[in-house]
């Protein structure tokens, strides 16, 4: 068939998004020099009034693109899930509603996707204020100590990945930013590639601090997900028998005082602490005994191994 | 690129030898060469089953060179490198013959020996496990911990198996496909097995010096086989009743509760005796600890009621022990047809 759809692109929209029609059609450009048949997939995620009637408005004037609209606002991972799952191309493409990379670059992020299984893009060279450099690097750098994956700009929602990649990784939550090291975790290969950064892509606003927070715990859980989930009590029977360990000493040296040093243990509050340490330290361990339970009675569906080639 | 996941179709082979091959660009050809000329005397339909966990040397292209000449010769390509024990499991998963062999990819097992396997589960053993007796490895970094090792897990699970560690290993493939492996669980499965009413029987085997390259598969660290072996005895052995596990373990902590309350009352009610506050509190904490753990327990009967991986596969073991129903073995493996393996090289 000579008109089988070859790249999805994919436009979740959420929250923040730039001037609709330029957009699509800076998009467009960029994807059409790239001279594969493609579909273009906008998700609204939400009730987005104005997007709407622009979109509609566009398909009316005979520009092609399948509009879905969520019956309420999921997060941007999940719009991107419906995205795929919509997709019938074999390569996808997933861009944000805003500028943030020079659409010209956009051939080139998919004939990337030769060499490998995932493109990100880096945007470089790029502007910002210092705290917002400062604030990138402390976010990457954390994810590094954490996952030992060291990716310069996961913010960017410039990515071109093939289709398996997105039937294979699930996302959840605030996971979209991560896809590329959940991938890479599946034994898919994520290159990383520097494109010239769009001069409309300028973030207004700051964060709350409630965004750092979510930040600080999505690492957390991609620590986790990627480190011990097969593992739980790896994880858990670490931090727990430490502390339960340092209470036990701390015990153990007020027992023997007041046994041989006649110093009396009704009087000090470190027994207390230190028979804290202790219950939490096994309270975490039982925690870690729980995660292992499910673990093993879910061993069978979540295979540890992805096969990339099976011969004979 | 073909399917990646579910079952492997059937073929019909006795037999199937699973190694699992990590950089041994060296070692495959010589592997697969002594594995075919310890089996061609054998008459049994067997195939081996390489997987290439993640290599990043030339060990597939090694590997599909020989699967390209012997269609019973399955090899399987992992994406990354996952570890000695999802490789063993996939083998197994894409694994078609009633009786499994797993060895090393490294040459240090050595296939001569997998004849006395077949004869142990013909004798109606469910798993053969294989005794380095003469083990050909640094003292001090890999044998004293792995003795540590193996005398710990014999006195955890009950099951005094000389050496946990060794790849070398034949099951009944009923037995084995029915076990959740994952983590670094292989070197658990003769413990997990025999709790579940499989027979097991030890041989020696041979082992030899590593020929080529390093060792891979790091020397097995005490503490992860302490956490391991509390996560194994927990899962298998109070799997069936988590809530009487997690009852026992709050045990002392209630105990200790108890009394320490039992004191601070005594001196709330007392002239002679001043009321405690930190022992007071101390008795608190413990018992909350205790309900806690009690509570953990319930936790863990609900996710046994939801999970799937139910203590089914130990029911099913038991069951043929207690009909007192012959293993399939002896006579019908050996009057197979002679392999039909193509050329050999």
């Amino acid at each position: 068939m000579s008109n089988t759809i070859e790249l999805s692109v994919i436009v979740p929209v959420g929250e923040r998004y730039d001037d609709v029609r330029s957009l699509y059609h800076d998009y467009k450009r960029g994807i059409d020099a790239s001279g594969l048949r493609y579909e273009l997939i906008y998700v609204l995620d939400g009730d987005r009034p104005e997007v709407f009637k622009e979109l509609v408005e566009l398909q009316q004037q005979g520009e092609k693109l399948k509009l879905i609209k969520l019956a309420k606002s999921f997060g941007e991972a999940i719009a991107l899930t419906v995205g795929f799952d919509n997709a019938s191309g074999e390569f996808l493409l997933t861009l944000p509603a805003y500028y943030q990379v020079d659409p010209t670059e956009i051939p080139k992020l998919i004939s990337e996707l030769q060499n490998c299984d995932m493109v990100i893009s880096h945007r470089w060279p790029r502007t910002g204020s210092g705290f917002e450099v400062f604030r990138r690097r402390v976010f990457h750098g954390t994810l590094k100590l954490f996952t030992g994956v060291s990716y310069r700009d996961l913010g960017c929602g410039v990515r071109a990945l093939k289709r398996q990649v997105a039937q294979e990784v699930t996302l959840y939550g605030d996971q979209h930013r991560f896809l590329p090291v959940l991938a890479s975790r599946r034994g898919f290969k994520v290159k990383e590639l520097d494109v010239a950064q769009s001069p409309k892509d300028y973030f207004r606003g700051a964060y709350r601090p409630r965004e750092y927070l979510h930040r600080l715990l999505d690492i957390f859980t991609i620590f986790f997900l990627v480190r011990f989930t097969k593992k739980p009590l790896r994880f858990f029977g670490m931090i727990g028998s430490l502390t339960a360990v340092a209470g036990g000493i701390v015990v153990l040296y007020l027992v023997i005082q007041r046994l041989f040093l006649g110093m009396p243990l009704a009087e000090r509050p470190a027994l207390l602490l230190s028979s804290l340490l202790v219950v939490l330290g096994v309270q975490i361990l039982g925690l870690g005994l729980i995660g292992e339970l499910i673990i093993f009675t879910h061993a069978r569906e979540l295979k540890e191994y992805n096969v990339e080639k099976i011969i004979n | 690129m073909e399917a990646p996941s579910g079952v492997s179709d059937q073929r019909a082979v006795d037999l199937s030898v699973i190694a699992p091959l990590y950089n041994e660009e060296e070692s495959v050809e010589l592997l697969y060469k002594s594995i075919v000329d310890a089996l061609k005397d054998l008459k049994l339909r067997y195939e081996l089953v390489f997987v290439d966990d993640g290599s990043s040397d030339r060990t597939f292209i090694r590997a599909q060179e020989l699967a390209d000449r012997d269609p019973y010769l399955r090899v399987i390509k992992f994406r990354k490198n996952y570890g000695q024990t999802p490789a063993m499991a996939a083998g197994i998963d894409h694994a078609s013959g009633r009786l499994l062999i797993t060895m090393d990819g490294d040459l240090q097992n050595d296939p001569r020996d997998i004849p006395h396997f077949i004869d142990k589960i013909e004798e109606g053993f469910d798993i053969v496990v294989g005794w380095r007796f003469n083990r050909q490895d640094k003292l001090v970094t890999r044998k004293i911990p792995s003795r540590i090792a193996n005398w710990l897990i014999g006195k955890v699970t009950g099951v005094p198996i000389k050496d946990n560690g060794c790849s070398l290993k034949a099951f009944r493939a009923e037995v084995i496909k029915n076990i959740p492996l994952y983590s670094e669980m292989h070197r658990f499965i003769p413990a997990m097995t025999s709790l579940a009413g499989a027979r097991i029987a030890e041989i020696k085997v041979r082992h030899h010096a590593r020929q080529f390259g390093m060792s891979k598969y790091g020397l097995s660290r005490i503490y992860k086989v302490l956490l391991d072996l509390l996560a194994i005895k927990t899962v298998v052995s109070f799997a069936s009743k988590p809530l009487l596990w997690f009852s026992i373990l709050a045990i002392p902590s209630a105990l200790v509760s108890i009394g320490l309350l039992a004191s601070s009352v005594n001196g709330l009610f007392s002239s002679s005796e001043a009321f405690s506050v930190p022992i007071a509190g101390t008795g608190v904490l413990f018992g909350a600890l205790a309900i806690f753990l009690f509570l953990g327990g319930a936790l863990c009967e609900l996710i046994y009621k939801t999970g799937d991986t139910k203590p089914q596969w130990l029911s099913s073991l038991t069951a043929q022990q207690v009909l007192g129903k012959e293993p399939r073995g002896a006579e019908d493996i050996h009057e197979i047809q002679p392999p039909e393996l193509a050329d050999q090289p």
